[in-house]
């Protein structure tokens, strides 16, 4: 039994044609899994319908044994799921210290340990922590998205495109923490 | 040199005060507007009417704690019936949301929709408070007038110009200052506040944050319903309170809500200032600004008053056309209608 599985997945944008037709998708706990494929495959799309951005048609996903289909993308996240989206993916009117604080926003617990964690992963959004995260370069954007989706300490974590930007040594340490 | 100082006096009698205290009920009135466009995405056309709703709730229980002889004078009765405005105010909001928003919003609705729907609610509100209140015109200030009047004013300086300051407008700026205050606290410090912002920044991001958009919801609502409250019990403490009013003042609040960026609170702000200190000192007559500056030969005949203050509605109009066409994001950068 695989820890996530979206299944005969099928589902499009709003009322438009299907993006996805029968695709199913299983990780188990541990590993890490790759979707590769040519630019507007779906990849993205797959993403959000594993998350409930997407309204599927048919199918139903699977976490940990339990159906989630049903629930909205908030409620997954409780339920230890975190994901980084391909394009606006960090608030950008905020800090790059509020961004953080708003990835643990379900935690009541005090997040300073995992907030020093993250800073020790990117130093560079210690030194920028007070700034708009609108006002940082792609990469650092990129490094402020991954580490608000690691403020959750989540289970499974998705990344859509996390390298885009982000310099290899930094995205190298980052693979090794994770693992 | 006491014509220059008689003067400034006058400017600040007749242009600086009130349009400092038109501009802070102004400036509430468009922080709600702003709130609920952040974050729910549409024009509230309502919102005046919440306001005026809100008042007549204050002036009702204003009436009551009168007539069993309760007072806080100098300071007017209505002060004390703000809490009861606000509660039942915002319940009307957080019940307006319940039986007509959120059934749009669930439905993905596109913002007109909304907006449409809220001027039916405008209407709605409008005839409701006719009818619970009546149309006529009501004082609603008591106790003192004066925080200082002209006489006293010029008894003191020994100036031939007066200055005096209302405890209206003396509440109004108190007020409006501890409430803004506030309100930034809440949006920068608390969990709650920074939520509301994230939602408004990036609606998806923040859903994927686990920020639950029921709540953000509710608590735009508790503000909004606050804002009005107070926006238009102190409009009504400082003119009168009458229920057509609200439909006129409609249009300078939204003008300050888009002048200043709409979903920027800072920008509501800035923008009823704008929109107030404009429309005052282009309906004010400079005649005797004028005769004091000037020898007495060359005293003007006219009034020296740009627009009379019937048209008054006109100033926000135009600046609203002007910012929309030269920088639509305001000035400081809200979102695009
Ligand atoms: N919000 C949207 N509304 C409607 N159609 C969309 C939307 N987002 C993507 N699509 C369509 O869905 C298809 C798949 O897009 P998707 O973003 O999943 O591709 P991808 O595999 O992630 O590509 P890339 O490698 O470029 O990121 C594309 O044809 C695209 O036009
Ligand atoms: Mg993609």
């Amino acid at each position: 039994m695989s820890f996530l599985s979206g299944e005969h997945m099928t589902g499009g944008y709003g009322g438009g044609a299907n993006i996805l037709e029968d695709c199913t998708i299983t990780v188990d706990r541990g590993e890490i899994a790759v979707v590769v494929g040519p630019n507007g495959a779906g990849k993205s799309t797959a993403m959000k319908a594993i998350f409930g951005m997407l309204d599927l048609r048919e199918g139903c996903v699977r976490l940990d044994g339990e159906d989630i289909t049903a629930l909205s993308p908030q409620a997954r996240v409780r339920k230890g799921m975190g994901f980084v989206p391909q394009t606006a993916n960090v608030f950008t009117s905020m800090t790059v210290e509020e961004n953080l604080e708003m990835g643990a926003f379900i935690r009541d617990d005090d997040i300073s340990e995992t907030m020093a964690q993250v800073f020790a992963l990117f130093p560079i959004l210690e030194e920028k922590r007070g700034q708009p995260a609108g006002e940082l370069s792609g990469g650092q954007r990129q490094q402020v998205a991954i580490g608000r989706a690691l403020m959750t300490r989540p289970q499974l974590l998705m990344l859509d495109e996390p390298t885009a930007g982000v310099s290899p040594i930094v995205m190298d340490e980052l693979f090794d923490r994770i693992i | 040199m006491e014509d220059v100082t008689n003067a400034a006096i006058l400017i600040l009698n007749f242009l600086f005060v009130p349009g400092l205290t038109y501009g802070c009920q102004l400036a509430l009135g468009a922080l709600g507007v702003t709130l609920v466009y952040g974050i729910l995405r549409f024009s509230n056309f309502a919102h005046g009417e919440t306001m005026s709703f809100g008042a007549m709730i204050c002036i009702l229980v204003m009436w009551w704690l009168q007539s069993l002889g309760v007072s806080i004078a100098p300071l007017p009765t209505v002060l004390l019936a703000l809490p009861v405005g606000i509660a039942a105010t915002v319940l009307a909001c957080l019940l307006m949301d319940r039986w007509v928003y959120r059934f749009y919003r669930r439905q993905k609705s596109p913002p007109v929709t909304l907006l449409v729907a809220s001027i039916g609610l405008m209407f709605l509100l409008h005839g409701g408070i006719r009818f619970a209140i009546g149309p006529d015109d009501r004082v609603v200030g008591d106790g003192a007038r004066f925080i200082f009047n002209a006489r006293e004013f010029r008894h003191a300086t020994g100036l031939s110009e007066g200055l005096a300051f209302k405890t209206s407008q003396g509440i109004t700026i108190v007020v409006t200052v501890l409430l803004v205050a506030a309100l930034f606290w809440f949006l920068n410090r608390t969990r709650a506040g920074k939520s509301m912002r994230a939602f408004s920044d990036n609606e998806d991001l923040a859903l994927l944050s686990g920020i639950n958009p029921d709540r953000v919801v509710m608590i735009t609502w508790v503000l909004t319903g606050i804002l009005a409250t107070i926006a238009g019990t102190l409009y009504g403490l400082d003119k009168s309170y009458k229920p057509f009013v609200f439909l006129q003042l409609l249009l300078p609040i939204f003008a300050a809500a888009i002048v200043g960026g709409l979903g920027n609170p800072l920008g509501a702000i800035a923008g009823g200032f704008v929109i107030a200190f404009s429309e005052v000192s282009i309906t004010f007559a400079y005649r005797k600004f004028v005769a004091y500056l000037v020898p007495e030969s060359w005293e003007p005949e006219g009034l020296l008053q740009l627009l009379s203050t019937d048209y008054k509605f006109a100033v926000s109009f135009v600046i609203l056309v002007l910012v929309l066409l030269i920088r639509p994001t305001g000035i400081f950068r809200g979102k695009v209608i």
